[in-house]
């Protein structure tokens, strides 16, 4: 999809949205590449994530022999590299803050605090003690 | 109040009603609640005189059930119960008792099971197989024959049929293969008549409906369908089969069975999925083995 896109519209990384039933305002683009890169290493994370867990399982083990071991080492390598769970950041669902977001809601501080003060989160409370 | 009503209409049903028991697993559950509420509707135009003698029967049945130990709803599977003599028989203390303890748990485990998954429908099948174990005393009987309406629900669940009491069959085509152009009626009826939504309540309806919102109270196997046993989940060395019995390889496939068995997250399928994979992997390393 992003190998068609032409130059001029490259500033935004869009997403096909199919003709739905939904009369909400949908966002139908990706806040900025890197979100987009962090939603395909997502993906691909959790298509190999049963091989990756099997592979491991035969690496870090004491029962089988050291060749099996090494050669199950090559394997994983040779898996693609956005695979691997590790390289995924939990940026911010909204501005896609890579820094300062908080897991519950996936926002970042500044966002969080923007629909706090609007009372537009639910159950939070500006602390005073 | 509606499964009030349908205990009342259950309570007119005599022992043909053991067939409906079992095949009404196989129907949907959308079209029987339409036709409970339709026969509860029914009852409703029963005089008060077999209302009365209705609940003096139902109040007989329950003393009788009372009386009798009422069978499980759901028979336990004769594998289970064989195994349970087997355990019984190899440990050393009062085998007898150990079996009927046995037995107790498993039934109890049965129930629980089957309560998280069907409900308010176990009750109703509850009473049905009920009223089948009873035997029909005379006296009784002259109370079903005045109002009867049995229900017989064919084997392809597309339609039930009404035996009534002039023995009159009444056809309901519930659910009839819709096609393509059925299909995209519907769609459209739904989209005309869908109006924006009045008020919150209607709005999460509408939530609901679409997926965003969960249902309440909150089920915690909701999408999760896993019909399988328990010793499925925890007696998987069946799956070991084609390994090698000595070496390395059947400790280590011994270990993932354990950690699989303990795994409650996982369905069946999915376990034998990884001892399969397992299977594969060490199959296209067997040069590479023989060679250590």
């Amino acid at each position: 999809m992003e190998g068609a896109v032409c130059c001029w519209s490259r500033r935004l990384p869009g997403r096909p949205v199919l003709p739905s039933p939904c009369t909400r305002q949908v966002r139908s683009y990706y806040v900025d590449w890197r979100m987009l890169r962090d939603v395909k290493r997502r993906k691909l994370a959790y298509e190999y994530a049963d091989e990756r867990l099997r592979i491991n399982a035969i690496r870090k083990n004491t029962i089988l022999p050291k060749e099996l071991q090494e050669v199950a080492d090559k394997e994983i390598a040779d898996l693609p590299r956005d695979s691997c769970p590790v390289r995924i950041r939990n940026r911010c669902v909204l501005t896609s803050r890579p820094r300062g977001v908080k897991r519950r809601w996936r926002l970042s501080r500044i966002v969080f605090r923007h629909f706090a003060d609007h009372a537009q989160m639910s159950g939070v409370q500006r602390a005073m003690w | 109040v509606l499964s009030t009503e349908n205990d009342k209409s259950t309570s007119s049903k005599d022992s043909t009603t053991e067939v409906a028991s079992k095949s009404q697993e196989g129907t949907a559950k959308a079209p029987k609640q339409k036709l409970l509420d339709i026969i509860g509707n029914m009852t409703v135009e029963v005089s008060y005189r077999t209302k009365l003698k209705q609940l003096k029967t139902r109040e007989i049945k329950k003393e009788a059930t009372n009386v009798l130990e009422g069978p499980d709803s759901k028979p336990l599977n004769p594998e289970l119960v064989q195994a349970v003599s087997a355990v019984a028989s190899s440990l050393p203390l009062n085998k007898k008792q150990t079996e009927s303890e046995l037995l107790a748990q498993l039934r109890r485990h049965e129930e629980t099971t089957d309560k998280q998954k069907k409900g308010g429908l176990l009750k109703i099948r509850n009473v049905i197989s009920e009223m089948a174990v009873k035997r029909q005393s005379p006296a009784q009987r002259g109370v079903r024959i005045s109002s009867r309406i049995s229900l017989r629900v064919d084997e392809d669940d597309q339609r039930i049929k009404l035996l009534h009491a002039d023995g009159s069959l009444q056809n309901f085509f519930l659910v009839s293969s819709p096609t393509i152009w059925d299909l995209e009626f519907a769609k459209e009826i739904a989209a005309v008549t869908a109006q924006p939504p009045r008020n919150g309540f209607e709005e999460m309806i509408q939530w609901t409906k679409e997926g965003i919102l969960w249902e309440f109270p909150i089920d915690n196997e909701a999408g999760m369908e896993d019909d399988a046993e328990f010793h499925e989940h925890i007696f998987l060395e069946k799956h070991l089969k084609d390994f090698p019995k000595q070496g390395p390889i059947r400790h280590f496939m011994e270990l993932v069975i354990c950690g699989l068995s303990k795994n409650p997250y996982l369905s069946v399928k999915q376990k034998i999925e990884h001892i399969e994979w397992f299977q594969n992997y060490f199959e296209e390393k067997k040069e590479l083995l023989q060679e250590i």
